[in-house]
Formats: C-alpha cells, structure tokens, sequence
C-alpha cells in the first residue's frame, strides 16, 4: 500500500538529489504547468516548453547535489527563474542576436541564477566532450565503462558478460580504459 | 602500465572516500613531492567524478523524462470516472442535461485545453450542489437500510476477486472517496472500504464490510492472466456506466498502453464514462485487463491496466492480507451469452460519494 505524504521542500529537495523518482515527479507535477504555459507565452512550442523545464529540473538537481546548497526562495521560485533564464539564453542562441531579459522584476538583477545556469551550461559541454570521447574510444572499452558507471554492473557482473575469466581481471581492463579515455579527453582539452 | 593502474585505484578510493588512513597519508605525502604525479592524479579523479556525475545526471534525466511523460498522461486522458449520476428529480435531470451536454461537446470536441476543462467539470459540481438537497430529500424517503444518504459523486465498476468480498476497481473511480458502496446486480447496496491501492497502475482493491457478503454461489468462474495477452486478440468487457450492465467487444490494438506504458493496452473497445474498472476478458473468459482510460485524440482507443499490475500489487500486500485468487476457469467452454451471464454475477457498480 502506498501513502502519499506531503513534505517539506527541505525534504523534497533532499529526495530529489538522491533521485528518488516519486519526489522528482512531485516537484516536476507542481510547478510544470505554470512554468511550461511561460514559455509557451514566450515564444516557444510545447517541446520547447518541456525541454526548458526538465532542464531547469536538472540545474536544481545539480545543485541539490552539493551538500552544503540551501535554496534561499522556493523550489517554485527557482524553477520559474531558472526556466526563464535557459529560455531567453536558448533564444539569443536562435536568433543569434542579444535579446534583453525583460526587467521587470528584481529576480533579473539576481546574478545568483545566472551564474547556476552559466555553470550548468559549462558543465554540459564538459558532459558532452566526455561523452564524445567515450565514443572515440572503442570496444570493449567504450561499452565496459558504460557498463559501470551507466548501468551500475558490478565487476563480478562486467567479468561474465564480457568474458573475463575473474573480476579482477575486468578490473584491470576497466583501468586500462580509463587511462585511454583520460589520454582521449585531456588530449582534446589540449586543443 | 602497473603504475597506470595503481594511480586509478588509488582515485578511485579517494572519490569514493574509501581510502584508508595510511594510504591516504602516503598520497598527501607524494602528491606535495612529485608535481608529475600530482597533475595526473588530478586528472584521473576529475575524469572519475566526471563520469560518475554524468552517470547520476543520465540516470536523473531518465526520471525526469518518465514524471514528464506521467504528467502529460495525466493532462491527456479523460478518467472514466465523470460520470454523473442519474437523479429522480426531473428539474434536476433538465440542469443535469445542460451541464451534461455542455461537458460531452465539450470531449467531442477535443479541447487541449485541460483548464477549461476543469472548469466545465466544475459548473457540474455547482449545479449538483444546488441539487443536492432534492437528492438527500428522495434519498431520505427510500433510506432503508443500507441505502446510502447522499447522492453519488461518481462511478465507476467493479469486479470480484474472489468470493470473500473482496473486489478490484480503479484508483481513480474512490480516490478521495469519502465512502464507497458497491451495487450488485440485483441492485442492493453493500459498503465497502479501501484496502490497497497503486496511484500509479490506477489499481485499487476494495473489501465488503459485510462479512457474510457473497456475490453468488460458488466460487469466482474466471482466473487472472499472470503474462501479457498479444496483440490482436479478442476481448470483451462488461461494465456499468448507468443502471444497466452493457457489454461491449473489441481487440487489443497496441500491446503498450498510453505513452508506451507497459503496463497497459491499447485497445479498440468502445468505453463510456462509468466503465473505469471494468473486468476486460480474453476469449476463453480469462481476465486480462481492466479498463483505465480513454484517450481524447484517438477516438476509439481505451487503455486498459493489465491484470499483471494487479496480481502485483496482491502480492505487495502484507502477508496476513494476502488475498486468494480463483485457480480454476469455470468459463472456458461456455458461449459468449453463458460467459456473461455468469460474469454478470461477479461484476458490480461501484458507487462513491464526496461531501
């Protein structure tokens, strides 16, 4: 039997960062429709309007991570700052030209938010070179990493399903990839 | 490459805050002496928080993409449950007409807009208020016994799970219930409580209070499927979305629900308002899903839980609860006409009342 409770945003945030689904789609439940008829009202599609809000969703998740983070407004306030942020950014992007983030409201001058979304922005392209030169690497390598970081496998796992005779052997692999990725990603950071 | 290994496990304690006290001495230690290996070390453990970070992050987008999925869900199909309840009172019935119209052009007319919706729904629940009173009044007339005193909110249909009292229907036909009834064929009244539900598969399991409740003689004639019936197949189903019991057949169109929930058919079966809940059965009279929702783009496609979502949530009840399923299908070699009539015995009305 299941109970739904109502928690305090504390808490929310607390599961959130832990990825705890039913506290993610709590979260994502509240504040989706406002913050998605925003966007819509701005100039963007209904794709537009989700992908912004999962974004910002991820933002407040990356910053949930960092133990020490104690939001300062509400998680509703955040989203909606966050989201409207991404969103003109996306749209200078677009139009390849600086639009003005309408000042009509003090959250503007808050330099807080867009600093979280130029480190959230940062930290994608960080995502994105890795992801690249997880690519580059090859087989087994690239799918051994995946294994292990993406699919949690544990080496006894890793061992029989690419067959290594032990796990300790995966082990040894698993470092060799990791020396060839570290060679790949520094390599194309060097650049 | 026996030192490139050895710096990895070493990062990879220390990412993981594993690392001992002496070991972890020894690399403050090298790391303030040997610049070279202090640089590489940097970079192994950035790579590995990096990965472990995107991981996380994949891993949260992943949930992400599912609650928005759910949400939209949400937004997109219309719960069978706005059914509203027929009322002895003609003025009333006139009212009821109106707003009923109002709400079906409304479906038919396929609005996205889920807030107009809300608020149609609404105008119902205005003009219900001002009704009630007649209700309550007619209701107080025939209050004998285990008539109940208000007027229904909503229904929905039910069906037995065994012959004990206990009983399946949807979440949403009692969530915020303040009391359920069940009705049978022979149109009595019984109360029922909520015993277990899952928001989620929209399942939730009911109890007769009455103890000496039976829905007929003998035990439930139909079994459950435990897999997942193909595409194709042909069903049928029996339901109440008003007095009368109405049947109605089709074939599963899609072996995913809506969104690909797979949980869920897709099926082509003709549904009304009233028939969340209702027993979906396979030919050979094995119950393989229960009806959930209607789409409103799709015209005539019905979402259906399958019956694996509930034999689920059976089993995650407490081991002292556990409710015993019917083993034996007593249907499989009767007609279509004998299967429902013995189905008939088995499936009720489920009644649910809001102040």
């Amino acid at each position: 039997m299941s109970v739904i409770a109502l928690h305090s945003e504390e808490y929310m945030l607390a599961a959130l960062a832990k990825g705890e689904r039913v506290a993610t789609e709590e979260i994502y439940n509240r504040h989706a429709d406002t913050i998605c008829r925003w966007v819509k009202k701005n100039g963007g599609d209904s794709t537009d309007a989700d992908d912004i809000y999962q974004e910002a969703m991820v933002v407040l998740f990356e910053k949930a991570q960092n133990e020490d983070f104690r939001l300062t407004c509400k998680i509703g306030t955040y989203l909606f700052a966050v989201s409207k942020h991404l969103w003109y950014k996306k749209l200078q992007q677009r139009q390849n030209q600086p639009s003005e983030l309408s000042g009509d409201s003090d959250e503007w001058h808050d330099k807080g938010y867009e600093d979280d979304v130029n480190t959230h922005h940062e930290r994608e392209a960080h995502y994105e070179q890795m992801d690249a030169a997880l690519d580059q690497l090859g087989e087994p390598c690239s799918s051994l990493l995946k294994a292990f970081y993406h699919r949690d496998r544990s080496m006894t796992e890793i061992a029989a399903e690419f067959g290594y005779t032990n796990p300790e052997n995966a082990k040894t692999q698993k470092y060799k990839c990791l020396t060839r990725l570290r060679k790949i990603f520094y390599g194309v950071q060097a650049k | 490459m026996q030192d490139g290994n050895h710096i990895w496990a070493i990062a990879e304690e220390y990412v993981a805050g594993t690392i001992t006290e002496a070991a972890g001495a020894e690399l403050s230690n090298r790391l303030q002496t040997d610049v070279e290996f202090a640089a590489s070390f940097n970079e192994c453990v950035n790579l590995l928080r990096s990965m472990k970070g995107a991981a996380t992050q994949a891993h949260f987008r992943g949930t992400l993409k599912d609650a928005a999925q759910k949400h939209n869900a949400a937004r997109k199909t219309i719960p069978l449950r706005t059914h509203y309840w027929r009322t002895g009172a003609i003025a009333a019935g006139v009212a009821l007409l109106t707003s009923a119209c109002a709400f079906l052009s409304f479906s038919t007319h396929n609005k996205s807009n889920t807030n107009q919706y809300s608020v149609l729904r609404h105008e119902i629940e205005n003009i219900k208020r001002s009704q009630t009173q007649i209700i309550r009044n007619i209701n107080r007339q025939n209050a004998a016994g285990n008539t109940p005193t208000a007027a229904v909110k909503y229904s929905g249909t039910g069906f037995a799970l065994n012959n004990e009292g206990y009983l399946v229907t949807n979440y949403h036909v009692v969530d915020g219930a303040d009391s359920v009834y069940i009705q049978n064929q022979k149109g009595d009244y019984y109360k029922a409580i909520v015993k277990a539900f899952d928001p989620n598969t929209d399942i939730a399991v009911l109890k007769v209070e009455d103890e000496h409740f039976r829905f007929a003689k003998g035990d439930v004639p139909y079994t459950f499927t435990q897999g997942k019936t193909g595409l194709g197949a042909h069903i049928y189903t029996v339901g109440y979305p008003d007095d009368d019991m109405v049947y109605n057949e089709g074939y599963i169109s899609a072996n995913n629900g809506y969104q690909e929930d797979s949980m869920q058919y897709r099926m082509e079966l003709p549904a009304d308002p009233g028939q969340s809940g209702a027993p979906v059965l396979d030919a050979s009279g094995n119950v393989m899903a229960i009806v959930t929702a209607k789409g409103n783009q799709s015209g005539g496609s019905t979402y259906a839980v399958s019956s694996k979502a509930l034999l689920q949530l059976l089993h995650s009840m407490p081991a002292d609860e556990r409710i015993s399923l019917p083993h034996t299908n007593r249907m499989g070699r009767l007609d279509r006409e004998m299967q429902i009539q013995k189905l008939a015995q088995y499936t009720c009305s489920v009644k649910v009342y809001k102040k």
